[in-house]
C-alpha cells in the first residue's frame, strides 16, 4: 500500500493563519449596523416566587426598544434531554418562580450597554422568598423544600429527583459473600467549571422572515433545532452562521436563555440584537460541571479479580434537569467499560438543588467516576499485597470482548496501554518508595515524590440528535475542492482533520481543500463537537464523500481514457494509467469531460456516516438497555507528583498518557488534546473549585477560580497503542482523544499523592489543606502506636 | 466595561493633582496604573465623578541619596522596580516583592503608590452586585457583612493584599505624602489603620510621592515569600517579609522585623515573635518557635476560601523557611545588600 | 468605607456637558482620531471604533490577558486601560505583527508547534511573547513563564506555547513539528 501523504502527519492547522493574525471571526467580532444591545435580568434569590413583575418603567426609559418576560414567549420548554421519559422541563425565562441565583427573568434591548443596564434596574418584582436547599442529600429528603416535583418514576420516598438510572447483572450480594475481600468507600468531587476563554455571545438578526444567528456553540444543528423549537419557527427559518469558537469543553451545547432572548428581541424590534455574557455571569449564572457523590462497594478474590460491585451515584443537578440524567447514565458506563465486573448493581440519582443548572464538562462524569474507582482499586491492591499494575492487568477487558450492554470492545487496547504505561514510566521501580519498609529514613528533605496510575475508557460517538453527519465534497473545475461540512471547529482541529482526509482520499494538496463549515443553511447536518465523535463520524463521512467524488472521477476518466478503473491511479490532481503513466488526464480535463458527457455533472461527492447503523436510538438513560457505541477508546495514564509534606502543597511533575486512539489522523493535534486535558485535570486535582454559599457564587472570576497558568503545566508525554491502520478507501475506526484523557490522569494524581504521602483523599480537589490534615492525622496515629497506647474502647 | 460616566483630567504635576482632588472634596480619585481602581469602578464599588490622571507625570528612576538611603518614586511602574539594577543590588527584597505582583501586564501597568493604596479585598465585595450580594455591605456604605454576619457595622474583615507593603515595613521604609499643606513623611507602617472599612490613613486629597528605604544596618539579612496556589497571577495566600539584624558572630539576632501580609486588614508585625528572637542565637529550633508564635499572634482572617487553620500552618512553615533563607543568604554575600561601612 | 458618588457638582456637570473628546492613537503605525468618553476602555476603542477585532474581550476585569496589546512597547491589558490615557501613544495589536503577508517569527512558530487550538487566547499570547522577545531575545524557560503568566489558556496546556517561543528565539534546538 502506498504511503500516506497527509493522514497520519502533523499538518498545520487550516485555521491557524487566521487565528495568529487576528483575522479569525468569533461571534463577538461579527458587526451588523444598527445593532441593539441586550441584557438579561437575573434572579437575586436561589428560590423565590415572583408575585408581580412590572416592566413598564423599563419600557418607558428612552433608548429601550423592547422588554420581554416569559409572557412574551410561546411558553415552549426545552431541555438538554428531550425524550418521552424526560420531556423538556425548562422555559427560556422564569415563569412564576425562580429556582437558582442568576436565573433569567427578563431581557431588554436598548441602544447601548448603559441604557440596557439602567433598564434592568427599572424592572420591579415583588418577591416571596421560598426555603432553598443546596445539598443533594438534603434535597432528597422527603421533607426538603420542593424545587420541582420528583420524576414520576423516581422512588417515592425521595424528593427533588430529576431522574434515575438503575441497572444490574448477576447477583451482587452473593458476589460479596463469595469475595475474599470487600470494601466500601465514598468519594466526592467539587463543583468545577469549563473556563473557556471566549464568553457566551449571541448576535441575532431577524430579517423579513429569516432569523440569522451567530452564537458560540458546540454544534449548529442541535442549536438550530432547540432555538427554532422555542421560537416556534420551522428550522428553515433559522440560520446559525459559522463563527470560530473560543473553547467550549461541554459548556456550550445547551440552548441558553440569552440565545432565545437575542432572537426574540430582534424579531420584535426588527434590528440585530447582541447579548454578551460577562465573565461574572458565566461564573455565577451559567452552567457548570456536575459534582458527583459516589458510594462504591467492591468485592474481589484474593488475587484481585473483581467479583461484585455496587455503586450509588448522586448528582447535584442544579435547578433544572439539565444534563444530570445523562451523567448518571454515563457514570455507569464509565464504570463498566474498563474492567470486567461479573456482578454489578448500579443506582444513579440526579437531584434538583437551588444551584445553577449543570452541563457536561470534558469527560462528563468520567473523571469523577475513574477517580473513585481507581482510588479504590489501589486501596484494594494494597490490602491484598498486590501492585497497581498487576491488579489492573488482571481485570482489564480484552480486545473483542463482549460487554454486558451488547457493545464490543473491538480493537480495544487497555491491557496494552497499561503494560506500556508501566514500562515507559518505570512504574514498579518508583512505586511505594515513601511508605512502609522502603520509606526514606532521612526526613530532612520536605519534598516527597509519588507515582500513580489510572485507567479509563471513553466512547467515540453515540446516538444523540442529530445522530449522523453528512459531508459534501464539491470539485472545482481546476481540481481543487470545497468541502461542505456542518462540523464546528471549537479548537480541536476539525477543519484540519477533514482537510487531511479529503486531500488524502482525492490525492490533492492541502491547499487545494477549502472548508465551508458549520452553517445550517449551506452545510449538511453534523453531529456536533460534543460526543467525541467528530473524527470518527464526520471524518468517515468526509472520507466517504471524497471517495464518492473519487469514484466519479475514475468512472469518467476510465471512459475517456478507455482504461478499466482498476488500472487507474490518482496522484496530485492527475489520473494515470498504472502501467503506462504517459496515459493520463488531469482532474481539470476529467471534470470538463464529466460536464460535457454526463448531463452537466460537475462531480460532487456525498458522504454520510452514522455510528451504530443497526441501532435505532441511544440506549435508555434510565435502564441503560441498548447499545451505546461501537468505538471505545482506552487509556492508561501515569502521574508523578511532588508533595511538600510540611505544607501539603502538591503539584504534578510528569504525566504519561498511553492511549489506543486507533490511528492518529494528525499526531500533533492529538498531542494538543492530551496536553489540554492534562492541564484541565491538574486544575481539577489541585486548584479549581467554584465556591458557593447558599446558592451564591463567591468566586465568579479568574482571580479566585484558579485555572492552571503557564507555571503549572507538567511534562506531558504520550504514546499511542496503534490498533489499526488508515487505508485510503476504507472506513476507519479511529477513536476519540478529546475527552477521555482527563479521567485516568486525575485518578493517577490521587493515587500518586497517596504514594508520596500515605494520605488517601476521598474528594477532589487535593488541596494543600486536606493533604496537610491527612499528614497530621498519620503523624498522630504513628505517635500513638509508637508510644504503645491502647486506643480507647 | 464601566457602566457610568465620569470626567477625566490630566495633572501635570503631583501638586496639580492634589489641588484638583482637594477642590472636588471626595468626588475625585487619582488614577495611576488603574489596575485596582478601574476594576473597582467596573464593579461600582467606587463611583467617582472625576478621575485625575497621573499618567503624564514622569516618575524618576530609583536613586541612592547622599546618606545611603534609596528614594523610589511612587509612580514607578512595578516592572521598573523588579528590573532596576539599583534595587536588585541594594534592596533585593523590594525588587522581589515587586516581581511577584499579579502577572506581567499588571506589573507593566501598576505603580508602587497604587500597589500600596489598593483597597482591601473580600470575595463578596469584589464582584458586581447586579444579582449577588446586592444589598451593600458595611464597606459599601450599607448594613451588613456577608462573610461574617455577626460583625458590627464598624468592623470590616476585608483583607489587605499588597505584596510590597510587608517588604517596605520590614525594611523600615518611610513614605512621603503630599497634601494641600505640603509634604510629610511617615513610616510605611503608620499608613495602615487596621480597619477594613478604611484601610489607609490618607486624606482624600493626599497622594504618595515617594518611598525611602534607609541604608541597611550592619549584619542585615532579608527573606521574602509570597505563598500562592499557582506560583503567579494571584494575590497571596500569605505574604511574609523578614528583616534580621545579626551580630558580628552572624548567628545572634540584634533586631528582627517580621511582617505578615494578606491575612488581615493591613500588614501585621509579629512583635511577640520578634521579641523572642532579639538577643537569641538563631538556630533551627528558635526560628521554628518564633514562626509558630507568629502564626498565632498574627491571628489570620480566613479569606478567599482559605481557613484560618490553613493560613496559620502556611505562616508557621514558610516564616521559618524564610528566616532560614535569610540566614543562608548572609553566608553568600554576593547577593546581599551592602551594609553601611 | 468606599465612597459612592452622591450627586456632586461634578456629577451634575457630567450630565449636562458632553464628556466626549477626541484622542489620537497610532495603531499599528496608522494614526487615528477617535471620539471617546473617559469610561471607554482601550479594548472597546480598538475593537468597536477602529474595527480591529483581533484583540479579544474575555473577562473585562484584567484577569486573563486575552486583551493584551502593546502600548509604547509595553504589554498592557486593554480591558482595564482607559482609551483617554493612551492619547498620542503607539499601540500595537495582533494585526500589526505580520509584515504584509509575511508572518512574524513568533506567529510562524505558533503554527509550527501547534500552539493554537481555539485561538481565543492567541492574540494576547502573541503580544506578550512579542514584548518579551523585544526586550529579551534569548529568554530562558523561566523568563518565558514569567512573561506569559498573565495570559490564560484553557486549550493547549502551555507546553507548545513555550516551545513556540523557544523556536522563535532560536533556542533549545526546537524544530517545527507541524508542516
Amino acid at each position: 500500500m502506498s504511503e500516506l501523504n497527509y493522514v497520519g502527519k502533523s499538518m498545520r492547522r487550516k485555521d491557524g493563519p487566521d487565528k495568529v493574525t487576528g483575522k479569525a471571526v468569533y461571534t463577538q467580532d461579527v458587526k451588523l449596523p444598527n445593532t441593539l444591545i441586550g441584557r438579561i435580568l437575573r434572579s437575586p434569590h436561589p428560590h423565590a416566587r415572583m408575585l408581580r413583575i412590572d416592566t413598564s418603567r423599563a419600557k418607558a426609559l428612552p433608548g429601550v426598544k423592547a422588554v420581554i418576560t416569559v409572557d412574551d414567549t410561546k411558553g415552549i420548554k426545552h431541555g438538554f434531554v428531550e425524550t418521552p421519559r424526560y420531556p423538556p422541563d425548562q422555559e427560556v425565562l422564569a415563569r412564576g418562580k425562580v429556582v437558582h441565583v442568576g436565573e433569567e427573568i427578563a431581557a431588554v434591548a436598548a441602544v447601548d450597554q448603559i441604557t440596557a443596564q439602567k433598564a434592568l434596574g427599572l424592572i420591579d418584582i415583588e418577591w416571596e422568598i421560598l426555603p432553598a436547599v443546596f445539598d443533594p442529600e438534603e434535597a432528597m429528603q422527603a421533607d426538603a423544600p420542593q424545587i420541582h416535583p420528583s420524576h414520576p418514576k423516581a422512588p417515592p420516598e425521595y424528593s427533588n429527583i430529576g431522574g434515575t438510572t438503575e441497572t444490574q447483572w448477576g447477583d451482587v450480594e452473593k458476589g460479596f459473600e463469595e469475595s475474599d475481600y470487600v470494601r466500601e468507600d465514598r468519594f466526592e468531587c467539587q463543583l468545577r467549571t469549563h473556563g473557556y476563554l471566549e464568553p457566551h455571545v449571541t448576535l441575532a438578526h431577524w430579517e423579513s422572515d429569516k432569523l440569522n444567528v451567530w452564537t458560540s456553540s458546540m454544534g449548529v444543528f442541535v442549536k438550530r433545532a432547540k432555538l427554532a423549537k422555542v421560537l416556534d419557527l420551522p428550522y428553515s427559518s433559522v440560520r446559525i452562521h459559522k463563527t470560530y469558537v473560543g473553547g467550549t469543553f461541554g459548556g456550550k451545547i445547551d440552548l441558553y436563555s440569552h440565545e432565545y432572548c437575542a432572537s426574540r428581541l430582534s424579531m420584535i424590534t426588527g434590528r440585530p440584537v447582541q447579548i454578551t455574557a460577562s465573565r461574572e455571569e458565566i461564573f455565577s449564572a451559567f452552567r457548570h460541571a456536575q459534582p458527583l457523590i459516589l458510594e462504591i462497594k467492591t468485592g474481589v478474590k484474593k488475587d484481585g479479580t473483581l467479583v461484585a460491585q455496587r455503586i450509588r451515584a448522586i448528582n447535584n443537578a442544579g435547578a433544572f434537569r439539565g444534563s444530570g440524567v445523562v451523567v448518571i447514565f454515563l457514570a455507569w458506563g464509565f464504570t463498566m467499560i474498563p474492567y470486567r465486573i461479573p456482578n454489578l448493581k448500579y443506582e444513579g440519582l440526579s437531584v434538583y438543588t437551588n444551584h445553577t443548572v449543570r452541563a457536561p464538562q470534558r469527560g462528563h462524569g468520567a473523571p469523577k467516576v475513574r477517580f473513585a474507582i481507581e482510588s479504590q482499586m489501589d486501596m484494594i491492591a494494597e490490602a491484598l499485597g498486590l501492585d497497581p499494575i498487576t491488579i489492573r492487568m488482571r481485570n482489564a477487558r480484552e480486545p473483542g470482548e463482549q460487554l454486558p450492554n451488547g457493545d464490543n470492545t473491538h480493537r480495544g487496547g487497555l491491557g496494552a496501554c497499561v503494560a506500556l504505561a508501566a514500562q515507559k514510566s518505570d512504574f514498579l521501580a518508583k512505586f511505594g518508595r515513601n511508605r512502609g519498609p522502603a520509606a526514606p529514613k532521612d526526613t530532612s528533605g520536605t519534598i516527597r515524590r509519588g507515582i500513580g496510575i489510572g485507567v479509563s475508557a471513553y466512547m467515540g460517538g453515540t446516538l444523540i440528535y442529530p445522530n449522523g453527519s453528512a459531508v459534501i465534497v464539491k470539485m472545482n473545475d481546476d481540481g481543487s475542492v470545497v468541502v461542505l461540512t456542518g462540523a464546528i471547529d471549537i479548537g480541536q482541529g476539525s477543519e484540519t482533520v477533514i482537510s487531511q482526509i479529503v486531500a488524502e482520499e482525492l490525492s490533492i494538496g492541502m491547499d487545494d481543500v477549502k472548508i465551508v463549515s458549520s452553517d445550517t443553511d449551506t452545510t449538511p447536518q453534523d453531529i456536533g463537537a460534543w460526543i467525541s465523535g467528530m473524527t470518527y463520524v464526520t471524518g468517515n463521512a468526509a472520507r466517504q464523500a471524497a471517495g464518492n467524488a473519487r469514484e466519479k472521477l475514475l468512472q469518467v476518466a476510465s471512459e475517456k481514457m478507455a482504461v478499466p478503473v482498476e488500472d487507474l491511479m490518482l496522484r496530485d490532481k492527475m489520473v494515470y494509467h498504472r502501467l503506462n503513466p504517459e496515459v493520463r488526464m488531469s482532474y481539470r480535463e476529467v471534470i470538463a469531460a464529466s460536464v460535457a458527457t454526463r448531463r452537466g455533472d460537475t462531480i460532487i461527492g456525498e458522504g454520510f456516516w452514522r455510528t451504530m447503523r443497526d441501532e435505532p436510538a441511544h440506549p435508555s438513560l434510565a435502564t441503560t438497555k441498548g447499545r451505546w457505541t461501537e468505538n471505545y477508546a482506552f487509556s492508561a495514564q501515569v502521574a508523578e507528583v511532588e508533595v511538600d509534606i510540611e505544607t501539603g502543597e502538591a503539584k504534578l511533575v510528569k504525566a504519561l498518557t498511553v492511549h489506543d486512539c486507533g490511528f492518529p489522523i494528525n499526531p500533533q493535534l492529538v498531542k494538543g488534546q492530551i496536553d489540554g486535558q492534562i492541564s484541565m485535570a491538574l486544575g481539577h486535582a489541585f486548584m479549581e473549585e467554584v465556591l458557593t454559599k447558599d446558592g451564591y457564587t463567591l468566586n465568579p472570576n479568574w482571580l479566585d477560580y484558579r485555572m492552571p497558568t503557564i507555571h503549572n503545566m507538567a511534562i506531558s508525554e504520550d504514546a499511542d497503542v496503534i490498533t489499526e491502520q488508515y487505508r485510503v478507501g476504507q472506513p476507519y475506526r479511529t477513536k476519540e482523544v478529546g475527552e477521555g484523557l482527563i479521567s485516568g490522569i486525575l485518578a493517577a494524581m490521587g493515587n500518586a499523592v497517596y504514594d508520596a504521602t500515605g494520605v488517601r483523599l476521598h474528594s477532589t480537589p487535593f488541596s494543600a489543606e486536606k493533604i496537610l490534615a491527612g499528614l497530621k492525622a498519620l503523624e498522630f496515629e504513628a505517635k500513638k502506636s509508637r508510644s504503645g497506647q491502647k486506643t480507647p474502647a | 466595561m464601566i457602566f457610568f460616566d465620569f470626567d477625566y483630567e490630566r495633572a501635570n504635576t503631583l501638586e496639580d493633582a492634589v489641588a484638583l482632588l482637594a477642590r472636588l472634596q471626595g468626588d475625585a480619585r487619582a488614577l495611576a496604573g488603574g489596575t485596582d481602581l478601574l476594576p473597582s469602578m467596573r464593579m461600582e464599588n467606587i463611583k467617582p465623578g472625576l478621575l485625575v490622571s497621573l499618567g503624564a507625570i514622569e516618575p524618576s528612576e530609583p536613586e541612592m541619596l547622599a546618606d545611603g538611603s534609596i528614594r523610589i518614586d511612587a509612580l514607578s511602574r512595578l516592572s521598573s522596580l523588579e528590573n532596576s539594577s539599583l534595587l536588585r543590588n541594594k534592596v533585593p527584597m523590594l525588587a522581589q516583592s515587586a516581581h511577584v505582583v499579579g502577572g506581567n501586564q499588571i506589573r507593566q501597568m501598576g505603580t508602587l503608590g497604587g500597589n500600596l493604596c489598593q483597597e482591601t479585598r473580600c470575595m463578596q465585595l469584589d464582584q458586581r452586585h447586579d444579582y449577588q450580594f446586592v444589598a451593600p455591605c458595611f464597606k459599601r456604605g450599607g448594613d451588613c457583612c456577608y462573610p461574617f454576619p455577626r460583625n458590627g457595622h464598624d468592623i470590616c474583615w476585608s483583607v489587605y493584599m499588597s505584596d510590597i507593603a510587608p517588604a517596605l515595613i520590614a525594611l523600615d521604609a518611610q513614605v512621603e505624602i503630599l497634601g494641600e499643606a505640603g509634604s510629610r513623611r511617615i513610616c510605611v507602617e503608620e499608613l495602615f489603620t487596621g480597619n477594613g472599612l478604611k484601610p489607609l490613613k490618607l486624606g482624600q486629597a493626599e497622594l504618595l510621592r515617594a518611598v525611602f528605604i534607609p541604608p541597611a544596618p550592619r549584619g542585615f539579612a532579608w527573606g521574602f515569600h509570597k505563598s500562592t496556589v499557582r506560583g503567579g497571577l494571584e494575590f497571596g495566600t500569605v505574604v511574609i517579609a523578614v528583616a534580621l539584624q545579626l551580630a558580628a558572630d552572624g548567628m545572634t539576632c540584634v533586631d528582627a522585623r517580621i511582617v505578615i501580609g494578606a491575612v488581615r486588614e493591613g500588614p501585621v508585625r509579629a512583635t511577640t515573635a520578634e521579641r523572642s528572637l532579639k538577643g537569641a542565637v538563631l538556630d533551627e529550633t528558635r526560628l521554628a518557635q518564633a514562626a509558630a508564635e507568629a502564626s498565632k499572634e498574627v491571628n489570620p482572617l480566613p479569606h478567599h476560601g482559605f481557613t484560618k487553620r490553613h493560613l496559620m500552618d502556611i505562616i508557621r512553615v514558610y516564616l521559618r523557611r524564610t528566616m532560614t533563607e535569610a540566614l543562608e543568604r548572609t553566608r553568600n554575600p554576593g547577593t546581599d545588600r551592602e551594609t553601611a561601612a | 468605607m468606599l465612597d459612592v458618588t452622591k450627586g456632586t457638582m461634578v456629577g451634575a456637570a457630567a450630565k449636562t456637558r458632553s464628556l466626549t473628546r477626541l484622542i489620537s492613537l497610532c495603531v499599528n503605525g496608522e494614526w487615528h482620531e477617535v471620539a471617546v468618553k473617559p469610561r471607554n476602555m482601550l479594548v472597546e476603542v480598538i475593537r468597536d471604533t477602529l474595527g480591529l477585532t483581533g484583540t479579544k474581550a474575555s473577562c473585562e476585569s484584567g484577569t486573563c490577558g486575552a486583551c493584551t496589546v502593546l502600548v509604547e512597547g509595553r504589554p498592557m491589558l486593554g480591558c482595564i486601560t482607559l482609551a483617554v490615557e493612551c492619547d498620542g501613544k503607539q499601540v500595537q495589536t495582533v494585526e500589526g505583527l505580520a509584515d504584509g503577508e509575511k508572518l512574524s517569527p513568533i506567529q510562524e512558530a505558533f503554527l509550527d508547534q501547534g500552539a493554537v487550538q481555539c485561538g481565543f487566547c492567541t492574540p494576547g499570547m502573541l503580544m506578550s511573547a512579542t514584548a518579551l522577545l523585544e526586550r529579551n531575545p534569548k529568554p530562558t524557560r523561566d523568563d518565558i513563564n514569567k512573561a506569559l503568566e498573565g495570559n490564560l489558556c484553557r486549550c493547549t496546556g502551555y507546553n507548545t506555547i513555550v516551545e513556540a517561543v523557544l523556536q522563535a528565539s532560536g533556542q533549545g534546538g526546537v524544530k517545527p513539528v507541524m508542516k
